[in-house]
């Protein structure tokens, strides 16, 4: 009885001692300066890197070469999913850059329906750059725009911190049931791009949260590499085999260790004062 | 074997521990009812259903502050939720699940939003925040939060620009490297460009300063003194003498001094106090001195200088105005005329496109400059009062 009573005390007590760290927000400090700043260096080479690969895929669709311009897709829209959270604060641009055929109420036949999966819906299904030369045209023009607003903007810091869990739970709600890249089958690129955006956001804070909970960052670590093990095993040629190669094994493990990492991450900008 | 001090000591731990089960349980209940509560979302401010082709309500009116919304996903798809300032996302819920509820808080102020209804195709609804006394606060708080993102954006500039900087002055000694006067020349002038953009805070490395920026009327040997070294020597070379000889050990050490300008740079620690003394020291310093005597005295090129440098000065300005703007309208608005009155007197001395040489800047037009930017100092010098945190 006793016995009982001791153990509930505790669990009560850890538990009312959680809601009062939450409820007692800490304050955000001069700390954070630093890993916001890299992680605008970051972005800003990411969309570099989206502007040159961009013009290449958009070459190649207009020369008419659909197999190039398959080789490039993948690989040009890794640096776009590697900085999300920051891109898609443009929702113009981000609907008109990577929005899919089912945000639209015509669904592939609506006209609003452009970007980089219209255009893998002409290379995979119409096998056809024809379709899409308008809209390679425009999908240059917005990238280019993207890189000069994500240039002139002030990162907001809860964006920030709050993107690695944004990017992660990007992941387990929509991409594992591999409903992106339906038409190439190339989604695990795009995991690659996300989980390295969501690494690269919990890696520059990790100096600021490891004296305050380190086991916090044991596990986190641990989920990563997790992660990165399951994907090792289907890298192929500097990129990936296509997304029905993964097991249902594997697509379980990816699943719950994801989750886990969305729900952990998310706890960041509370850690940091930046709820 | 029964030792009385032991027994006591037990009957002490066992009501203690009694003790802390009641106050534990109390607790548990509490937290228990709360998460109830919350899990509910009797606590959410408005409530917003997603059907297949809008929200219900269409239109909503909050009184600004810190707002909870309950977003229902009732179509038969995975949602976003968004609240829209024109093109730009102010605050999302992802992926809500068909038949799922979700939360979102989020800081607003007054005015007119837009909401992200379902389908990209879908109308979307209005959301119209109302003037509150908690909104009213919130806005003019000066607190170190605020100031995170415009350090962190401080910081970047410095970074990208002390990288040009290095760029530019390694373009500078190919170009003395080959012997090519003409085009040593425009490198040099280049080269100015971002070293003015960083010199706010590059001023302060005073050993550095005083080697890259070095000036012979400060001199005691002037030209010939071995102190001579650094952007003015090579100016003194290129425009005063039309040669390169002898300059290249001077830009290797300049390339050298920019590297560790760079690093420095990189590793300066930023605060809210430095970002506002460093535009008024600038335009101060840049009133008192350069303006009246002029710089670069061999080439003649201030005003391209100046223009780099009000440029630099306006990069803080603009991330100090973000602060200041909701804090006290009339100063941030203040500051903006007067920045923008020194940006005019600059851009009325160019001629077909392109600054005269310094010499032909009447004393006049000098005098107007130097007042101006003398305002500006002082209206940035406002600041401290009103957003300064010490």
């Amino acid at each position: 009885m006793v016995a009982f009573h001791l153990k509930t005390t505790a669990l009560a007590l850890a538990f009312a001692a959680g809601m009062a760290t939450q409820g007692m927000a800490a304050e955000p400090t001069l700390d954070l300066v630093g890993p916001l700043s890299e992680y605008k260096l970051y972005v800003a080479e990411n969309t570099a890197q989206l502007v040159t690969d961009t013009e290449a895929f958009v070459a190649a669709i207009k020369a008419g070469d659909v197999e190039k311009a398959k080789s490039l897709f993948a690989p040009t829209r890794m640096s776009y999913e590697r900085i999300e959270p920051i891109a898609e604060l443009f929702s113009d641009l981000d609907g008109a850059i990577d929005a899919r055929a089912d945000d639209y109420e015509k669904a592939e036949a609506d006209e609003a329906f452009t970007g980089f999966h219209r255009i893998e819906y002409a290379l995979w299904v119409e096998s056809s750059t024809d379709p899409v030369q308008g809209y390679a045209d425009q999908l240059l023009t917005d990238v280019k725009a993207l890189d000069a607003r994500i240039n002139e903007l002030t990162f907001p810091p809860e964006v920030v911190v709050g993107g690695a869990a944004a990017l992660m739970e990007e992941v387990a709600a929509t991409k594992i049931s591999g409903e992106e890249d339906r038409y190439s089958r190339t989604d695990l690129w795009d995991f690659d791009a996300n989980f390295a955006g969501s690494e690269k956001i919990y890696d520059l804070l990790k100096p600021l949260i490891a004296e305050k909970d380190p086991a916090f960052v044991t596990k986190t670590d641990a989920n990563f590499k997790a992660v990165d093990d399951v994907l090792a095993k289907y890298r192929k040629d500097g990129g990936y085999v296509s997304y029905v190669e993964l097991t249902d094994a594997d697509r379980t493990v990816l699943s719950t260790r994801v989750n886990t990492l969305a729900e952990d991450l998310s706890t960041l900008r509370g850690m940091l004062g930046l709820n | 074997m029964s030792d009385p001090a032991s027994n006591r000591h037990l009957y002490w731990a066992v009501a203690a521990a009694a003790c802390l089960a009641v106050a534990g349980g109390a607790a548990f209940y509490y937290a228990t009812l709360k998460n109830a509560e919350a899990a509910r979302g009797q606590t959410a401010d408005r409530t917003v259903t997603i059907t297949a082709t809008a929200c219900e309500p269409m239109e909503l009116s909050v009184p600004g502050g810190r707002r909870s919304f309950e977003i229902i996903n009732a179509s038969d798809r995975p949602i976003e939720w968004e609240i829209l300032d024109g093109v730009m996302v102010l605050a999302e819920r992802e992926n809500i699940a068909p038949g799922f509820r979700a939360g979102l808080t989020v800081q607003l102020q007054p005015g007119s939003y837009q909401m992200a209804c379902g389908l990209l195709s879908n109308p979307r609804g209005t959301l119209i925040v109302t003037p509150s006394d908690e909104a009213a606060q919130a806005a003019s708080e000066v607190t170190l939060r605020k100031f995170l993102g415009p350090l962190s954006e401080y910081r970047v500039y410095l970074v990208m620009q002390g990288n040009a900087a290095l760029k530019s002055a390694q373009d500078l000694r190919a170009a003395i490297a080959s012997g090519d006067v003409a085009a040593a020349q425009t490198a040099w002038a280049a080269a100015r460009l971002p070293w003015r953009h960083i010199q706010p805070l590059a001023y302060r490395f005073s050993d550095l300063e005083g080697r890259i920026d070095a000036r012979a009327t400060y001199l005691a040997g002037r030209e010939e003194d071995p102190a001579f070294t650094g952007y003015h020597r090579l100016e003194y070379g290129l425009f005063a003498r039309n040669s390169t000889e002898g300059l290249l050990p001077v830009a290797d050490q300049l390339v050298t001094d920019l590297e560790i300008l760079k690093t420095r740079l990189r590793e300066a620690p930023l605060d809210p106090q430095l970002l506002i003394s460093l535009p008024v020291d600038t335009v101060d310093r840049i009133a008192q001195g350069q303006i009246t005597e002029g710089e670069n005295i061999y080439a003649g090129n201030d005003l391209a200088d100046l223009q780099a440098s009000v440029e630099g000065v306006a990069k803080l300005v603009g991330l100090l105005r973000a602060v200041v703007a909701p804090v006290d309208p009339r100063l941030d608005e203040r500051i903006g005329a007067r920045l923008a009155q020194v940006q005019a007197d600059i851009d009325a001395l160019k001629q077909g496109g392109g600054f005269p040489p310094y010499a032909t800047v009447p004393a006049d037009r000098r005098a107007a400059l130097a007042t101006d930017m003398t305002g500006l100092g002082a209206a940035l010098g406002a600041l401290q009062d009103v957003i300064g945190m010490n």
